[in-house]
C-alpha cells in the first residue's frame, strides 16, 4: 500500500467526505487512520462540523411561497 | 383538446416545485436573509419555467436550477463590482488564511468537536452569512446538499479545482470565525474535560 504522511492525510479530508476519490486513494487514507490516531480526530472532527453545518441550514420555506410561486408561473405563462 | 401552455405547467409544477425547499435553502445562503431569499426563489422558478424547454428530462434538475439561481443572484444584484474582492482572495496563498484556528484552542480535537457541536445553529449561520458568497455557496452545496464537485462547478460556472480551493478555504474561514466566537463568548470546554 502507498505511504502517506500525516499532513497529506489531513489535506484530503474534504476529498475523502465527499467521496471524491480513486478506491486505491480511500484505501490507503482508510489504512492510515487506522493507524493515526491524531489523522482520525482531525477527521472525526470535520464529521462533526459536517454535521453542525447541515444542522444549522434548515430552514423551510413559508407554505404560502408555494402559491405565491405558481402565481408568478401563471403571469408568465400568460405573458410570454 | 389540452392547453399546450398549460400541460407545460403542469409538467413544470410537478417536477420543479418539490424542490422549493432546496431552492430556498440555497437563496437563503445566496441573499442571507428570508425576504431576498423569497424573491430569489420567486426569480429563479419565472426564469427556469421561461427556459424549461431547453431542460434536458432525465438530467439532474436541482442542479440545473441552482445554476439558474445562481446566474439570477448575479444579475438582482448587479454583483460585478463586489466580483473582484472575492477573486482576490482566491489568490492568496493558503498559509495567508489562516490554519483554520481550533474553536478552542488548548483542547484536544474532541473536545473541539464537543465545543462545535454545542454551538447554537444562530451563531453558526451568522459564521456562514461572513465567508465571501461564492466560497459560502460551495460550503453549502458540498456539506447541506451534498453535491458531488463536478455539479458544483457547473452550479457556480468555475473550474472543479477552484471549488476545492473555496470549499478548503471556506471552511477554514468558517473555522476561524467559530473560534473567535467561541473565545468571545467563553464556549470554553476545559470544565468537559474531566468527564
Amino acid at each position: 500500500m502507498k505511504q502517506v504522511d500525516c499532513e497529506e492525510v489531513k489535506h484530503s479530508v474534504h476529498e475523502f467526505l465527499h467521496s471524491e476519490m480513486h478506491e486505491t486513494e480511500i484505501q490507503t487514507i482508510t489504512g492510515h487512520i487506522a493507524n493515526c490516531d491524531s489523522c482520525e480526530e482531525h477527521y472525526d472532527l470535520e464529521v462533526v462540523f459536517n454535521q453542525v453545518i447541515q444542522r444549522s441550514c434548515d430552514e423551510a420555506p413559508v407554505p404560502e411561497l408555494a402559491e405565491r410561486v405558481m402565481q408568478r408561473l401563471r403571469e408568465v405563462q400568460d405573458h410570454g | 383538446m389540452p392547453d399546450l401552455k398549460s400541460e407545460k405547467l403542469q409538467t413544470f409544477e410537478e417536477q420543479a416545485l418539490p424542490l422549493m425547499p432546496q431552492l430556498y435553502g440555497a437563496a437563503l445562503r445566496w441573499t442571507r436573509n428570508p425576504s431576498d431569499a423569497e424573491d430569489l426563489v420567486q426569480e429563479t422558478y419565472a426564469k427556469a419555467f421561461g427556459a424549461w424547454a431547453k431542460f434536458e428530462q432525465g438530467t439532474n434538475l436541482k442542479a440545473w436550477l441552482f445554476r439558474i439561481m445562481t446566474n439570477t443572484h448575479i444579475n438582482l444584484y448587479n454583483k460585478k463590482a463586489k466580483d473582484k474582492a472575492k477573486t482576490a482572495l482566491d489568490d492568496l496563498e493558503d498559509w495567508q488564511i489562516g490554519a483554520g484556528e481550533s474553536v478552542t484552542s488548548r483542547s484536544s480535537r474532541s473536545a473541539e468537536a464537543e465545543a462545535l457541536d454545542n454551538l447554537p445553529s444562530g451563531v453558526i449561520k451568522n459564521a456562514l452569512d461572513e465567508i465571501p458568497d461564492e466560497f459560502r455557496m460551495v460550503v453549502y452545496y458540498a456539506v447541506v446538499e451534498g453535491l458531488p464537485y463536478a455539479e458544483i462547478a457547473e452550479v457556480m460556472d468555475t473550474p472543479v479545482g477552484t471549488v476545492m480551493s473555496r470549499l478548503h478555504r471556506g471552511k477554514k474561514l468558517l473555522r476561524t470565525l467559530l473560534h473567535d466566537y467561541a473565545s468571545q463568548e467563553g464556549y470554553d470546554v476545559s470544565e468537559k474535560e474531566g468527564k
